[in-house]
């Protein structure tokens, strides 16, 4: 499967990701914001791309082996226990998948917002850290050298 | 072959040691030529002024270069060894990416076998340094803070301590109700303006480079002072091999420039400074009649003794948020509670406690150092919300000693770029050690625990923490025990001097680049006072 067909189950693949990483309170699936991310390493690095794309072949057809309705159609409960069986039966590409569904994710500036921090580079404008007075460091300079002397 | 005129000093590589003995060399009036295989990095090239930043550390910003394959880096065979080296090909070499904790090696250090009846006493010692690391620190700028205990008084640093933020003084806690030792790291990152450069703003991913030079990198402390004395750089320029004159003295280098062009270089004395696996490749692949094994190895030592400083980990998760993304990654506190030989303990000699910051958001998911990573499905988003800003991570860095067969040598088959062999690495871990980081991630759990850590993970070995490359051209008075005298002179050649952690008897357990600088500007010293 090349990375142009990896796009074209991008219906397969969102279904996945989400079930990677599903929405809570704060935050929406995976879906919606790896999916950018995981396309286009898949176009970006060729090794990448094969190992995303062995991944999602996988997971269709232990998908068809099962009940007629597809990855999509079927439970929550029953997508984690095919994920599961892939991820057993392929460990490479399953770690891929899974890496760069987190690299999507916790790189995507709607992340990080609700993850309290900044979006954007980190450069030029860094991270205050309040002023505040180093503890006292008696206790352990009145220890003495603990060094041996050679 | 495109042939340069006849030189004083050629250096090769233009990293920590390099750019100091070059500054050195210059400063005293001597030619100096630095031959690079990296390039300048542009300030403005860094990951951190992009918004996914992060996602550059495990590609193009890797620290590995297995992992980064750029043009100047060399791919190095790591199958044989549990720890996967790291380095950086540029001016600077491995300080763009380094966190830039500076602790020196302590007076015992030198004096291993002495004391404690292993490895070996270095012919150097501690007070023979001492005034080059003072000039190194005030060459670099180091914050801190005098008055620790585990060392002799040191001169004053250039600027206050980096803060500890909420993160450090948690850890901090710990440390006081165990009553151990502890002390705010030695760092060579500026929190006061210096020597005309920034203050850091803690932006945090100083791993990635500093693009505001607020952390000490060579291409913006010694190589602007070196150039100015009147030093070359020449970048782009990958050393294929030492070359003899027909006295048996090194004459030069063959090398391959930007285009790709074989050029040699001829010099008077040359130094190499290419790292603790980038030197011995070089003297192995500078093969000849005089030196069929490799260049100044008559001892059989090039290579071998290879110490890389083994890491364990040890992440303590807390109730409260610790702004553990804000500050100097790598740096916050130093430990050295457990530093001398205790034998009670079952191992000899001991390690330091680093305390890094807290880990980006990517880096969260998938576990940091520990590698544990958050598991998917629908306890994905509790699971990264319990860990995330919430956990302070503990490396144990083990003093590595040296073994014959912990080695660098050639690939028979790997070539780099320009087809010139490849280093091949063997490393395994000694029983010493592994006992040493048992025992430390056990008194880090204590630490963590003390500290208010609900829960405590390890990483018994970091694969990917072959930072520190060291003892492969050791340092000794004996030709048939040592590549190097006292001085960095190779024993078989005595125009040939090594000034990287290749020289190193023993490792230490504290980060050793202070020690590698103190030691190349030791050297260069040596060298000009032989001149004149």
């Amino acid at each position: 499967m090349t990375p142009e067909r990896l796009e074209a189950k991008r219906d397969l693949l969102i279904s996945v990701l989400d079930t990677l990483i599903p929405a809570d309170e704060e935050f929406p699936e995976s879906g919606a914001l790896a999916l950018d991310h995981v396309l286009a390493i898949a176009g970006a690095s060729a090794e990448a791309g094969s190992l995303l794309a062995r991944a999602l072949e996988a997971i269709e057809a232990a998908a068809a082996g099962g009940e007629a309705r597809g990855f999509a159609g079927s439970s929550v409960t029953q997508r984690e226990e095919l994920l599961r069986r892939v991820e057993r039966s392929h460990p490479a590409a399953f770690e891929a998948l899974v890496r760069h569904t987190y690299d999507g994710f916790y790189s995507h500036p709607a992340t990080i917002a609700r993850l309290g921090l900044e979006p954007g580079p980190v450069q030029p404008r860094g991270h205050r850290i309040e002023p505040a007075a180093l503890p006292d460091l008696a206790r352990v300079a009145a220890r003495g050298p603990i060094f041996r002397r050679a | 072959m495109a042939t340069d005129g006849r030189i004083d000093v050629l250096v090769i590589g233009a990293g920590a040691s390099g750019a100091a003995v070059a500054w050195r060399l210059a400063g005293a009036g001597i030619g100096v030529v630095c031959l690079e295989q990296g390039d300048w990095v542009d300030a403005r090239a860094y990951p951190h002024w992009r918004a996914d930043w992060e996602l550059h550390r495990h590609t193009d910003w890797s620290a590995e270069p297995n992992v980064r394959r750029l043009p100047q880096d060399y791919p190095v065979n790591d199958q044989a060894s549990v720890i996967s080296p790291l380095m950086y090909n540029a001016v600077g070499g491995s300080t763009i990416h380094w966190s830039a904790h500076f602790p020196r090696f302590r007076p015992s250090d030198f004096r291993v076998k002495s004391l404690d009846g292993v490895a070996d006493d270095w012919p150097i010692d501690y007070a023979m340094l001492e005034p080059y690391f003072d000039l190194n620190d005030r060459t670099m700028g180091v914050a801190g803070i005098t008055g620790d205990p585990a060392y002799p008084p040191k001169s004053p640093r250039q600027t206050p301590p980096i803060p500890l933020d909420t993160l450090g003084l948690t850890i901090a806690g710990g440390f006081e109700r165990l009553g151990w030792h502890w002390w705010p790291s030695d760092s060579a990152i500026l929190t006061r303006d210096y020597d005309g450069r920034r203050a850091c703003v803690n932006c945090g991913p100083c791993d990635l480079g500093c693009p505001i030079g607020a952390k000490a990198s060579t291409d913006i402390t010694y190589w602007p002072k070196a150039l100015a004395a009147g030093a070359r750089l020449v970048t782009r320029a990958r050393v294929r091999e030492i070359t003899l004159g027909p006295d048996g003295r090194a004459d030069g280098v063959i090398y391959y420039d930007r285009e790709g062009r074989e050029r040699a270089q001829k010099a008077r004395a040359v130094v190499l400074a290419a790292n603790g696996i980038g030197t011995p490749r070089l003297l192995l692949n500078s093969r000849s009649a005089r030196f069929p094994d490799g260049l100044a190895n008559r001892s059989g030592l090039v290579g071998r003794n290879l110490m890389f400083h083994p890491y364990a980990m040890a992440r303590g998760v807390f109730e409260r948020p610790l702004g553990g993304h804000r500050g100097p990654i790598g740096c916050s506190i130093i430990s050295q509670e457990f530093y001398e030989t205790d034998l009670s303990r079952g191992f000899v000699r001991g390690y330091s406690f680093q305390v890094a910051r807290g880990l980006s958001p990517i880096a969260s998911a998938n576990g940091g150092s520990v590698g544990d990573r958050v598991p998917w499905g629908r306890e994905h988003r509790r699971a990264y919300g319990e860990r995330f800003d919430r956990t302070i991570t503990v490396a144990i860095i083990g003093e590595d000693l040296p073994e014959p067969d912990n080695r660098v040598d050639l690939d028979p088959a790997l070539t780099d770029g320009h087809g010139i062999p490849a280093p091949r690495v063997s490393y395994r871990l000694s029983e010493n050690s592994r006992r040493m980081l048992d025992h430390g991630i056990a008194r880090a759990r204590e630490v963590l625990h003390a500290a208010g850590a609900r829960e405590v993970a390890a990483n018994p070995l970091l694969r990917a923490g072959g930072w520190h490359l060291m003892g492969t051209a050791r340092m000794g008075r004996d030709p048939a025990t040592s590549v190097v005298d006292a001085e960095g002179r190779c024993h078989d050649v005595p125009n040939l001097y090594i000034v990287d952690g290749s020289v190193m008897v023993t490792s230490a357990g504290v980060n050793p680049t202070s020690t590698i600088q103190a030691v190349a500007l030791h050297v260069a010293d040596g060298m000009i006072r032989r001149r004149s």
